[in-house]
């Protein structure tokens, strides 16, 4: 009998070895389609009896998975093995309806990104990309103002999965006490004495409000122009989940008017672009999507597929099913 | 009997209600001299008879900002108190202070939290090589030219200078996943270590991933960080200071991340600040601040109550709350 055909959208950088390994169990294919259109008819020809697919968001020909796609994806394809945690770029109830599985890579995102939120709350917090850049100017301190310690700050966490409960541990040592709101409470254990309140409370009494919830139609633009006016006045907003939880444009307004002290951003609705109020504002510290961008984090994201991609292969079942398939299986 | 008259050699913007409580137990008075020599002869004149200075961190220009042997000179037999505005006072010469019979407080303590925000900001800023991610966004390269860095977890943070502000970088540093250790004049008790290795500066030095600067600038602490300290490091090292600059050689410094055996560096502080090393703004990779140590309305708040307690204490007591680790033996 031959092995499952595995096709890879993407590049496998770190984790080349355990990637060749697979073909003790997988027939190893890396997708050479040059565009959407040549992908859709080699999914006809060459690759029409892939089994399973490793996803990455760079791949050239499907950086984005949409329902044209899924459409012509073969009968035999039963799994989407994603590297990333979020995977907005993929159509989940595309997926669902035709009876494919997608996993995606939690967990390991985890500790990377949550450095970078940390490094985001510090830095508007204490508003130092004036500093950073009036430094680099050759004017040394000009213009800037006194900013404020976040200890005893209140940091509301919107959504408290692996990311935000690894925020939590990194902002305890900075004194800040953490509140959070989530899809559903956590257990006393995974809370950690972090307190759980509704999304208006969270809005209403953070003095820092950390964005850390995947971005889906219930969470696009979560934060809007009603939910600015419920914050505190002076609050500062930190982003590394989706930029498009925000919208950009009354983010924009509302640093503006002063509403929103500070922001600190990794990723942005229209990335690459980026709105031009956040670009003139130089209290803002902004970063192009690094979140897990480190040898160590990558290699570790690229086995996790690999796992999940083996388990697929051999038993029929991924290791980090996404939640939205939970119930499928 | 006349109140002590108190001398205040800079502002208060904070902790104006309580300097100004300080009225019940002092005649307050703040200097008003507009040069080094009017100072001088005011000290002989209307400040002949000050107590206490409350001494702030200023502008090398500005009368009082520098306590050498010549100022001290100038100074009345009846001031016996300084107190400093910071932690480090490496601009009053403690030795001449104490062949004076002057005894000299900081301000430990106030300072920790906000300088190990900074300090803890400035380790991620150099680990993952943040600074030219930022530039280039903003001139409209999104991650051009930026690769891939490193993570904090499981990287050993080797801290020069175990105090309150090196405690306080470990407690945040742990967060992170950073395996923490430490060298200091003397072991800290385990307690006080919480759990941190204690280590010879050469084996900090060897088998450190990051090098953190926690430690006061004097005589000895000058230039620790030199060409020959920087050969006995690992390759590819992080350095992050918040110290003072100059215990670190900034063109050794230069030299080293241009070879690319310091990987990256964070520094809150230059060894002739305001004046920076070209090398280092040549170099898109490091983060650099503007000593923006304490710059927050709460720990400058924190750190002015401070002075005006060891004022009151100095007045009231004849002792200071906080004086100067050179000087606990000489303090009553």
């Amino acid at each position: 009998m031959t092995k499952p055909h595995l096709l890879l959208l993407g590049e496998i950088v770190h984790a080349k070895a355990e990637w060749e390994a697979l073909s003790d169990v997988a027939i190893l294919s890396v997708c050479d389609s040059s565009s959407k259109e040549d992908l859709i008819k080699d999914l006809a020809g060459k690759y029409s009896d892939i089994t399973a697919v490793y996803h990455m968001n760079d791949s050239k020909a499907a950086g984005v998975i949409d329902k044209d796609i899924i459409d012509a994806l073969p009968p035999s394809l039963k799994f989407i093995c994603h590297n990333g945690a979020g995977y907005d770029m993929i159509n989940v109830n595309a997926c669902t309806e035709k009876g494919i599985l997608m996993s995606n890579t939690p967990g390991t995102v985890d500790d990377a990104t949550a450095d970078v939120n940390m490094f985001l709350i510090l830095g508007a917090l204490r508003e130092f990309n004036l500093s950073m850049t009036t430094l680099r100017d050759g004017n040394w301190n000009k213009g800037v103002p006194l900013s404020h310690d976040p200890e005893g700050k209140v940091l509301g966490i919107l959504g408290m999965g692996g990311i935000g409960r690894a925020v939590k541990r990194r902002a305890e040592g900075f004194g800040m006490i953490t509140q959070y709101y989530n899809r559903k409470p956590l257990s006393d254990e995974m809370a950690a004495g972090a307190k759980y309140v509704s999304f208006d409370e969270l809005l209403a009494t953070s003095d820092v409000i950390s964005l850390n919830l995947p971005l889906n139609a219930h969470t696009r633009h979560i934060i809007n122009k009603e939910a600015f006016a419920k914050m505190k006045d002076g609050v500062v907003i930190v982003n590394t989940a989706r930029g498009a939880v925000i919208d950009e444009q009354e983010l924009v307004d509302a640093l503006e008017s002063g509403k929103v002290r500070c922001a600190g951003l990794d990723v942005f609705e229209a990335e690459p672009k980026i709105h031009p109020g956040l670009i003139a504002n130089e209290k803002v510290i902004l970063l192009p999507h690094v979140g897990t961008r480190t040898y160590e984090t990558q290699k570790k994201m690229e086995i996790q597929v690999i796992e999940n991609v083996r388990s697929a292969i051999t038993e029929a079942k991924l290791l980090t099913i996404v939640p939205e398939h939970v119930h499928l299986v | 009997m006349t109140k002590p008259r108190v001398l205040l050699l800079g502002e208060i913007l904070h902790a104006k209600a309580e300097w100004v409580a300080l009225s019940d137990v002092a005649t307050l008075s703040v200097c008003d001299s507009s040069t080094k020599e009017e100072f001088i002869k005011d000290l002989a004149g209307k400040y002949s008879d000050v107590t206490a200075v409350y001494h702030c961190h200023m502008d090398d220009a500005k009368p009082g900002a520098n306590i050498n042997k010549e100022l001290l000179e100038a100074l009345p037999t009846s001031l016996k108190f300084i107190c400093h505005h910071g932690a480090g006072y490496d601009m009053i010469d403690v030795n001449a202070c104490t062949r004076k019979g002057v005894l000299v407080s900081n301000t430990p303590g106030a300072v920790d939290g906000a300088t190990a925000d900074v300090n803890m900001f400035l380790i991620l800023g150099a680990l993952r090589e943040f600074n030219l991610a930022m530039t280039n966004l903003r001139k409209g390269d999104w991650n051009v030219g930026v690769p891939l860095s490193h993570d904090p977890e499981g990287k050993v943070l080797g801290i020069l200078g175990m105090g309150g502000i090196g405690r306080a970088l470990k407690r945040r540093a742990k967060g992170f996943g950073m395996i923490t250790q430490y060298h200091n004049r003397k072991p800290l008790s385990e307690e006080m270590a919480a759990g941190a290795k204690y280590v010879s500066f050469d084996e900090l030095l060897a088998t450190s991933d990051v090098i953190s600067m926690n430690l006061p600038l004097n005589a000895h602490t000058r230039h620790i960080i030199n060409k020959e300290a920087i050969a006995k490091m690992k390759d590819g090292v992080i350095i992050v200071n918040t110290a003072r600059g100059p215990v670190i050689d900034e063109q050794a410094l230069v030299d080293a991340l241009e070879s690319g055996k310091v990987r990256c560096a964070g520094l809150d502080v230059f060894e002739a600040e305001p004046k920076i090393h070209p090398g280092l703004i040549a170099n898109e990779k490091v983060i650099l601040l503007p000593h923006v140590g304490t710059a927050t309305y709460e720990t400058r708040k924190k750190m002015e109550i401070t002075v005006i307690n060891n004022i009151r204490s100095a007045i009231t007591g004849a002792k200071l709350l906080n004086v100067v680790p050179e000087q606990i033996h000489f303090a009553p």
